[in-house]
């Protein structure tokens, strides 16, 4: 790990300057620096789809999730995961669910569709969260029909990539390639679409399933206590044993119980009664919306307040965890981007006890805000778009260890998890 | 006392006998030892090059190239870049790229001349870069109806076009295709042969053949298909790695490289396989490589080593995410490097390669990948395994 670290350091000296954030007044934000060589290599040509969750257990292990097939390119970057295979070795969905000791090695791998039929496996995985009994939790948020090929799983513009699948300069090359369809070139669409994503799983240690809340297709509005509408986040809280639920589809924060799974309460937008039908017309930075836009983030603060993410308004509310509401800072206010923009998708906490500072991981502007908690106020940013160390493609989730280093993860064409340390 | 001394007698006998064996197997893996395969030993450099000016983005980087000043070109596509890898404060770069070898960018050019658009015909769709010994970049383009080629200054200034646009046998379906004495199909490469003064092009993603030209003029002197064969248009179909091998090149003839020693190793991507030939389009000798890779194939792109015997051949393979190291001569593969993903050292579609004169690699990807790579040469070393996986940094104490 030493050894790691003094080659990483040495790495790091000539691109420090690029990389650390820009700090203001106010007390001193902490700084980072990407490690590029965390997590170590997966094994079995494996390789990641969109990452949609991160997140930090009581071990310091590292755990994420990932969006697997549905994200692949199947006849260009996993050739050799399509039956039949187009490659000799390289590559395939590495499991859904993974978890990275603090060196970066895997130590455990799981998830994907159940072969008896148990649980239905979302399509588009949007969130892990592992409790403090070692369960993880997972939910998911493809809407019906979703988009095909490798875009299943986007909302809108982050999937208008201005060239289809493949190459086009060597679409005409490959023959009958598109209209064999065996090869998995990008299907014909669905005669009846696949449902949406309307539920939580939550697995075991080791991996075995434990229970499902709600059921995918099935979403009966924001008031109802059995089902979900595409949620896109899951915090666990501890001190009450109760999971929170970034129910996006019905615009509202859901509360069940960690180990019945009964409903406990929910609320929307300024702690107010949820309404998924009405129309907030476009989003205007000086008239906030009364309704969460696109809920995407539960975080729970260590003295008790509930941090929420309303990414595509640029808005974080805080409320108490009985759903009175507390107050809401801005992230970036300009920033749009449509049904995959917005500057909120995110939140973690320092690890100090005040938890002086939260960071903000701003997936389309590609940085991640690093703000002082008690008065939202940002106190310096990093990161850059791009594909190196240190740059980032669609930044969407984020976790913090014991020791302050930070994890983000990136979702679209980012397809990786980064060890950020704490200098 | 008799048997005694016979049973000591057997006994030494016998550990005599194992002495020798000892002996002759000592000696025996002595000589492998100093016999063992050596190759040249490659680890990535992380933060290679250093992070773009004015939060630049580059697109599916789809050529490399390294100039006598050991500046490493690229190519890219600036113009197919998604609204969601863009922040709002960034930009496409330039289309041609310059980085020194610190990882500085000293060049920045590129597209279609906004003030006389007529005086050239910037590509459809970027593909091939090279620098010839006066400094001259020369582009290639693969897009649906690119035939032609382009040479500019260093700076960016336009020298010459060689083909017309758009008369390729896409456009032009009843024209000349392969056997087009001026124009190309497609161009994936062009490699310079500075001293004849000649460049063979790949041609390409619709034309099936190599064609080599006059530098100064762009005339085309001689062309070949697969075994030399003349060229053929017709649509053989996808490829199959149990049918008989084709006697035509399969669409795109990705790379055409001339050693020191006067062959021409031209990938023949979706057929998996490179083909040797002498300068004049004489078939040497073919090898397959990874031979049930379908689709986009495994052949993408070759280069030399420096040492005049030019002994190490590189080859890129952007569908199995691999880099092979190659006895040129024998066409063996050494060793390989290199998996799938988006961290340092991985790939997705690693697509063309260059090497510097100190030996060092440089790697681009097109697709998603978006980047180029630089692996350091760390020297020649007995080559341990076939394959080395993701070539990290290690400390010099090795464990």
């Amino acid at each position: 790990m030493k050894r790691t670290l003094s080659i990483v350091a040495a790495l790091m000296c000539l691109a420090s300057a690029a990389m650390q954030g820009q700090t203001r007044g106010g007390p001193q934000a902490p700084k980072f620096q990407a490690d590029p060589m965390w997590p170590k290599p997966l094994p079995n040509h494996w390789i990641l789809g969109s990452v949609t969750g991160v997140a930090v257990d009581s071990k310091d292990h590292v755990w994420i999730v990932h969006q697997g097939a549905a994200t692949l390119t199947q006849n260009t970057e996993m050739g050799t995961g399509t039956n039949p295979p187009t490659a000799e070795i390289c590559c395939s969905a590495a499991p859904p669910i993974l978890e990275f000791d603090p060196a970066g090695t895997l130590v455990n791998s799981f998830g994907g569709p159940a072969a008896g039929g148990d649980y239905q496996w979302p399509r588009c995985v949007s969130s892990l969260a592992v409790d403090t009994k070692g369960n993880v939790w997972v939910a998911g948020n493809a809407a019906s029909p979703g988009g095909r090929g490798n875009r299943q799983c986007t909302n809108g513009s982050a999937g208008t990539i201005l060239v289809p699948d493949s190459d086009p300069a060597t679409a005409g090359a490959r023959g009958a390639r598109g209209a064999a369809g065996a090869r998995g070139g990008a299907p014909a669409a669905p005669a009846t679409p696949p449902p949406a994503d309307a539920h939580l799983l939550k697995f075991g240690p080791g991996g075995k399933f434990v229970k499902q809340i709600g059921t995918a297709g099935k979403m009966e509005g924001p008031d109802s206590q059995t089902t979900l509408n595409r949620p896109s986040n899951v915090e666990f809280d501890a001190a009450a044993n109760e999971v929170y639920v970034a129910d996006t589809g019905n615009r509202r924060v859901v509360v069940f119980d960690a180990d019945s799974g009964a409903y406990k309460r929910h609320f929307g937008a300024y702690g107010s009664k949820p309404d998924a039908a009405a129309d907030l017309g476009k989003y205007d930075p000086n008239a906030p919306a009364k309704q969460f836009r696109t809920v995407s983030c539960v975080r729970i603060a260590k003295d008790g307040t509930v941090y929420v993410c309303d990414r595509t308004e640029n808005r974080v509310q805080v409320f108490q965890k009985d759903g009175k509401y507390v107050k809401e800072f801005f992230v970036a206010k300009t920033t749009q981007g449509g049904a995959d923009g917005g500057s909120a998708w995110d939140v973690t906490f320092s690890k100090d006890n005040q938890q002086q500072f939260m960071f903000v991981a701003n997936g389309w502007d590609k940085k991640v805000h690093i703000l002082q908690r008690s008065s939202g106020n940002i106190l310096g940013t990093f990161g850059q778009g791009g594909r190196m160390p240190g740059e980032f493609v669609g930044v969407g989730s984020l976790a913090m260890d014991s020791k302050g280093n930070l994890y983000t993860g990136e979702t679209f064409e980012g397809k990786r998890v980064q060890k950020w340390m704490n200098r | 006392m008799k048997r005694n001394f016979y049973i000591v007698a057997a006994l030494l006998a016998v550990l005599t006998t194992l002495g020798f064996a000892q002996f002759a197997l000592e000696k025996s893996a002595d000589a492998q030892a100093k016999a063992a395969v050596m190759a040249p030993k490659y680890e990535v450099d992380p933060m290679w090059p250093k992070p773009l000016p004015n939060k630049w983005h580059i697109g599916m980087t789809i050529g490399v190239g390294v100039d006598a000043q050991d500046h490493i070109w690229i190519v890219h596509r600036d113009n197919q870049i998604s609204a969601s890898e863009i922040e709002s404060e960034g930009a496409a770069a330039p289309p041609v790229l310059a980085f020194d070898q610190a990882g500085n960018v000293v060049a920045s050019w590129g597209g279609p001349d906004k003030q006389n658009p007529s005086r050239y015909s910037w590509p459809d769709s970027n593909h091939g870069i090279s620098v010839d010994a006066k400094g001259n970049v020369w582009i290639g383009g693969n897009g649906g109806g690119d035939s032609h080629i382009l040479k500019f200054t260093q700076t960016g200034q336009f020298i010459a076009q060689f083909g017309k646009a758009g008369t390729n046998r896409s456009v032009n379906t009843t024209g000349p295709g392969s056997n087009d004495p001026e124009n190309f199909g497609r161009v994936a490469k062009i490699f310079i042969d500075n001293k004849a003064n000649e460049a063979y092009i790949a041609d390409g993603y619709l034309n099936k053949r190599v064609a080599v030209i006059d530098m100064d003029t762009g005339k085309i002197k001689r062309y070949w298909g697969a075994y030399g064969n003349k060229p053929d248009d017709t649509n053989f179909g996808n490829y199959n790695p149990d049918a008989p091998l084709i006697q035509q090149f399969r669409t795109p003839v990705h790379c055409a490289d001339l050693s020191n020693d006067g062959y021409v190793y031209v990938c023949d991507r979706p057929n998996d396989r490179l083909q040797v030939f002498t300068k004049d389009g004489k078939f040497v000798t073919e090898k397959r490589i990874a031979p049930r890779t379908l689709g986009d194939g495994s052949t993408w792109d070759i280069a030399f080593s420096k040492d005049p015997e030019q002994k190490y051949m590189i080859l890129a393979d952007g569908k199995n995410e691999r880099v092979y190291i190659m006895d040129r001569k024998s066409l063996e593969i050494l060793t390989s490097f290199g998996d799938g993903g988006r961290q340092p050292g991985q790939f997705f579609a690693v697509h063309s390669i260059a090497m510097d004169s100190k030996q060092n690699l440089y790697t681009t990807e097109t697709y998603e990948g978006r980047r180029i790579q630089k692996f350091v040469y760390k020297g020649l070393a007995p080559v341990t395994k076939s394959d080395q996986g993701v070539v990290w940094p290690t400390t010099t104490n090795k464990k």
